[in-house]
């Protein structure tokens, strides 16, 4: 008996050592968690506040942490005078182009890798396997000189021709369609499809989240896209955020801390699709990743 | 039959890039008899400059009054970036054959490079046929705006190297700028402080590394053959390049001066010498009234010559202006009348006036409207009394790549403190091959 | 009817292979003919400002590997290396110390691990412009708040030891929070067994962490080494905007140098042949690694 009590009252000790125990460290995670969120964030905010403060206020020896005036017009003036309207409409049509023609040919070439029925398939689905191995920043020189001739310099189609087709987005399309039992392409047969009609109709349906996961990383990637159209779209016809961005910082040539509330307001700009998508699709995006992992 | 039309694509892609790439190899020769100089049509063209924002305003002003006086042609400034990047693009557009601006500048050292490479139209014949008097210009910016004896591009915005330095620090403790280069090891023990420990209160001078444009003049004057007259090798790491690099590596590691590099260099200069950390600096003269609108009333600005040594030459900077020889003639006629506009003496002095920027007419150099300009900026007698001393660039059509090479070997030796022999010695085979590639 | 089936099949697989043959045409056209050209490049004395070219042997490979252009390839290769291993270092332990931190099932930190996941997501460009401001020497906000510890100002990307650090706090921010989702997704697979079991053998949690957890984790850790390794030697966008390979070489990454010669210097021949050694060089890391990876699946199945 008096064992037994005695052994209770253990067991509720501990509990209650261990229950403040882990309180404690609940709580430490959290401030941790806290702390960890803030240091990655301030530079977004910083970002943010730097953007609508003006210039005088932006140059001061001691910083504010907020701003004392609100200055949209900087992003007024870099929508107008530093042209990034024009920027956000070469980047939308250079982002749709490489999106449209990355799901069109992807979904299709996945279709013929996992459900169709060739001959070299294996060794075909090698060489596009391959083609992951030669970056842009290899070929760039060869692609250049190329478009050069070809006069597609400063073009939309300059800009979107190398990245119409992605051996990455077909690779994921087909891992995901394997998955997909042939029954229902036999029934859909029956049902007298053809092929668009099977990857329209049953295989994309079923492997939709997959599907937007790798487009939202298309769009991503596109839309973020610096090095080629660096090299391709050097002029202000074409040039794109990213490009424009670091062009914007050169306007002040010399002078480089003298613009950054526009640079910032620039910056903003640039990325806010992305950051909208990004709360919307947050489902996805935060997968898409992973989901590669899991390979 | 799908597959039928899929390959016949297919097909006709590769083969338009056989011929494409083909293409590319060949050359078209075109003679085309009697040109025609007139601008019969309304066109638009495009104009590339590398005047950053606080010039806007100017270049709006004098483009849209072009604009307004010239009914058949319309001008679109476009602001490229700075000197390398208006490089970069221009060539880009020359090798592509499309993208190019009808007029664009150029920094003077290109135009051997642009005019080797046959990007530039020869100006010449259209100074005949318009009977443009370019003989206003001295000889000093024809030489230095033409390509062997053809006139490839026209002097736009000149200036030279100065010094600025704070006129009210040197009457207060008796510090002058000093005339030779000899004398410079005094200079700078007098116009610096050093701390107890070493470490520098105030510079005697900062020395911009980040173009080697800028100490050109004191090599050249020590007596430095940059590119020796075989043209395939350079005199750079010779006794007399070494002795004056010595000199510059000890002043950095004494802690006189400092050698500005990097990303910022420019802005962190000026900014030292504002905060009044530096007794002096080197720069382009061009940034005279930026200087003096970021000084305000805390000191008087000074400006001098660079010290000399057997010589005491300077270089024409700033930009010319040039006519890209692949565009069609009626852009190339219209670019031409819009440059004679750009490099009219009206338009010149109004760059002279809202900036640093040197008159370029011996009309106004050597008359009444020079002393008037000289009442108005009186720092610029450092360089009117020096006119004849401004000399063309050295032209090389390795020469971009012959600077990026000494740059970046003189910022080890003066940064890091690496042995200026031996150092020397690899840049110089590191030159002499791309100056042998180039020629 | 006994011939039909084969004409039948052939016609299908002619069906079939047509949906591949837009990706193929694209990636023969722009990836592999290209490769091709690289190669062809090397040979000759291409100056993009001259209308003309020919072929001059090894001159460029002689140059890179025999001349004075062998110290700056090693450089570079040093500093990708450097560079490489910085990321990965941040990815894999920043990654693990951040999923530790952030691991729990509440929608207080599902929120923050979203924020911290964000910047991935940003472009490059217009985070490197925010972190020059924020690494301004004069008005950056890091030195003021250094400067009240006492700190003198920092030239953080004007000085040639760190400026590749200073290049990494960018890279690091925009990686550290990939390197934390992988780990949590694959932290939550892990059974909840092996944790009691080990508890009640009287394992401490660093014990757990240590003798579970990161053994458990090495697939994922593998992974995560092998896609940042391959990603991280094609570093440009940072380094570009940044320092522009300075200061004096210093941050200049082996892309950077094949931009730098191909278009600022238009020697498309030098620029072409570090090209093709960098291709070379990402052949065999890429089968290096493929080997590591498929030893690594057999030993653990």
């Amino acid at each position: 008996m008096m064992h037994n009590i005695d052994e209770r009252q253990q067991a509720l000790l501990l509990n209650e050592k261990s229950i403040k125990k882990r309180k404690i460290s609940t709580g430490i995670q959290y401030t941790l968690a806290i702390l960890v969120t803030i240091f990655m964030l301030f530079p977004l905010y910083w970002m943010l506040i730097s953007s609508v403060k003006s210039q005088e206020e932006i140059l001061r020896a001691l910083p504010t942490f907020w701003p004392h005036e609100w200055h949209f017009e900087n992003y007024k003036n870099v929508l107008q005078r530093a042209n990034f309207s024009k920027y956000y409409y070469n980047t939308v049509v250079m982002t749709a182009g490489i999106l449209i023609s990355q799901v069109v040919t992807g979904v299709l070439a996945a279709y013929g890798f996992s459900k169709g029925k060739f001959k070299a398939q294996k060794f075909l689905f090698l060489l596009v396997l391959g083609a992951l191995m030669i970056p842009l920043q290899v070929t760039f020189i060869p692609l250049y000189i190329m478009f050069a001739n070809w006069k597609l310099t400063d073009t939309f189609l300059g800009l979107i021709l190398p990245e119409m087709v992605s051996p990455y987005f077909i690779f994921m399309m087909r891992q995901a369609f394997l998955t997909v039992d042939d029954s229902y392409i036999e029934a859909a047969k029956l049902d007298g499809m053809g092929r668009l009609g099977i990857i329209t109709k049953v295989l994309v349906p079923m492997c939709k989240s997959t599907l937007i996961t790798i487009t939202l990383v298309t769009f991503t990637n596109g839309w973020n896209s610096y090095f080629w159209p660096k090299i391709i779209a050097k002029n202000e016809v074409r040039r794109v955020l990213t490009v424009g961005l670091v062009h914007l910082r050169n306007t002040f040539a010399g002078l480089d801390t003298m613009n950054n509330h526009e640079i910032m307001a620039g910056a903003v700009l640039s990325i806010l699709p992305v950051i909208i998508l990004f709360f919307i699709f947050q489902k996805y995006m935060l997968t898409g990743y992973e989901k590669t992992a899991m390979k | 039959m799908k597959k039928m039309l899929l390959l016949t694509a297919a097909l006709l892609l590769v083969t338009g890039l056989v011929f494409a790439a083909g293409a590319s190899e060949t050359k078209t020769a075109s003679t085309a008899p009697a040109i025609s100089y007139e601008v019969t049509e309304p066109i638009t063209i495009e104009w590339w400059h590398a005047l950053e924002q606080q010039y806007w305003p100017l270049v709006d002003e004098i483009v849209g009054e072009f604009n307004a006086t010239n009914p058949l042609i319309t001008v679109e400034a476009k602001y490229i970036g700075n000197y390398a990047t208006v490089n970069e693009n221009l060539v880009a557009a020359h090798a592509a054959g499309s993208g190019l601006p009808a007029l664009t500048v150029a920094n003077t050292p290109y135009v051997a490079e642009y005019g080797k490479g046959g990007l530039t139209e020869d100006l010449t014949p259209y100074i005949k046929a318009t009977g443009y008097d370019i003989d206003d210009f001295g000889e000093g910016m024809i030489a230095a705006t033409s390509y062997e004896g053809k006139q490839v591009t026209l002097p736009f915005l000149i200036s030279t190297q100065v010094i600025y330095y704070n006129k009210t620090m040197a009457d207060k403790e008796g510090i002058t700028i000093p005339s030779q280069i000899t004398d410079m090891d005094a200079f700078m023990k007098k116009a610096s402080k050093l701390n107890s420990d070493g470490t520098t209160d105030r510079w005697a001078i900062i020395i911009p590394g980040w173009d080697q444009w800028y100490f050109e003049p004191m090599y050249l004057n020590s007596g430095v053959k940059i590119v020796n007259d075989d043209r395939v090798s350079t005199d750079l790491a010779g006794p007399i390049s070494a002795d004056l690099t010595k000199k510059f590596q000890n002043w950095v590691s004494q802690g006189y001066t400092y050698w500005a590099s990097g990303t910022s260099a420019s802005s962190n200069m000026r900014q030292n010498f504002v905060d009044q950390k530096t007794f002096s600096v080197i720069h382009t003269s061009s940034l005279y009234n930026l200087y003096k609108g970021l000084i305000g009333d805390k000191f008087e600005l000074g400006m001098a010559w660079l010290p000399a040594g057997k010589t005491k030459i300077s270089e024409i900077g700033g930009s010319v202006l040039l006519i890209p020889a692949k565009n069609d003639q009626k852009t190339k006629n219209a670019a031409w009348v819009f440059l004679q506009y750009l490099i009219g003496k009206d338009v010149n002095m109004k760059w002279a006036d809202g900036t640093g920027y040197i008159p370029t007419r011996n009309s106004v150099l050597s008359s009444e409207e020079g002393a008037q300009f000289l009442q108005r900026k009186p720092a610029f007698k450092a360089i009117f009394d020096n006119l004849d001393e401004i000399n063309p660039r050295i032209q090389h059509a390795g020469w971009n790549q012959l600077a990026t090479i000494w740059k970046s070997y003189l910022d080890q030796i003066m940064i890091e403190g690496a042995d200026v022999d031996t150092n020397l010695g690899m840049m110089a085979d590191e030159i002499n091959e791309v100056l042998a590639d180039s020629e | 009817m006994k011939q039909r089936i084969p004409i039948q099949r052939r016609i299908r697989a002619g069906k079939d292979f047509a949906t591949v043959l837009p990706a193929l045409l694209f990636l023969g056209l722009f990836v592999y003919y290209p490769v091709v050209q690289v190669v062809r490049i090397s040979f000759t004395n291409w100056n993009l400002i001259n209308d003309n070219y020919s072929y001059v042997g090894l001159k460029n490979w002689v140059w890179l590997f025999q001349g004075s252009g062998t110290k700056y390839l090693i450089n570079s290769f040093k500093v990708t290396a450097l560079f490489t291993l910085g990321e990965l270092s941040i990815t894999i332990i920043g990654g693990m110390i951040f999923a530790v931190i952030l691991n729990r099932i509440t929608t207080s930190f599902s929120v923050m691990r979203a924020l911290i996941f964000l910047p991935k997501y940003i472009a490059m460009s217009s985070a490197a412009v925010v972190f020059i401001w924020i690494l301004n020497t004069q008005n950056g906000i890091l030195n003021f708040l250094l400067a009240q510890f006492g700190k003198a100002p920092v030239n953080w990307l004007g000085d040639k030891n760190r400026a590749l650090f200073s290049i990494l706090m960018l890279t690091g921010w925009r990686t550290v929070g990939y390197g934390m989702m992988i780990y949590i997704a694959a932290m939550r697979g892990i059974s909840k067994n092996y944790y009691e079991a080990a508890s009640i053998d009287g394992a401490t949690k660093w014990q757990q962490f240590t003798q579970i957890t990161i053994p458990i984790l090495s697939p994922t850790t593998l992974f995560l080494f092998v896609t940042t390794f391959i990603s991280a030697m094609k570093v440009f966008q940072s380094v570009d905007v940044m320092t522009a390979g300075g200061p004096y070489r210093s941050t200049e990454v082996i892309v950077y140098m094949i931009y730098k010669y191909a278009m600022e210097d238009f020697r498309m021949d030098r620029a072409s042949t570090i090209a093709v050694v960098f291709f070379l060089v990402l052949l065999a890391i890429t089968a290096a690694t493929m080997k590591i990876s498929n030893k690594r699946v057999n030993y653990d199945a």
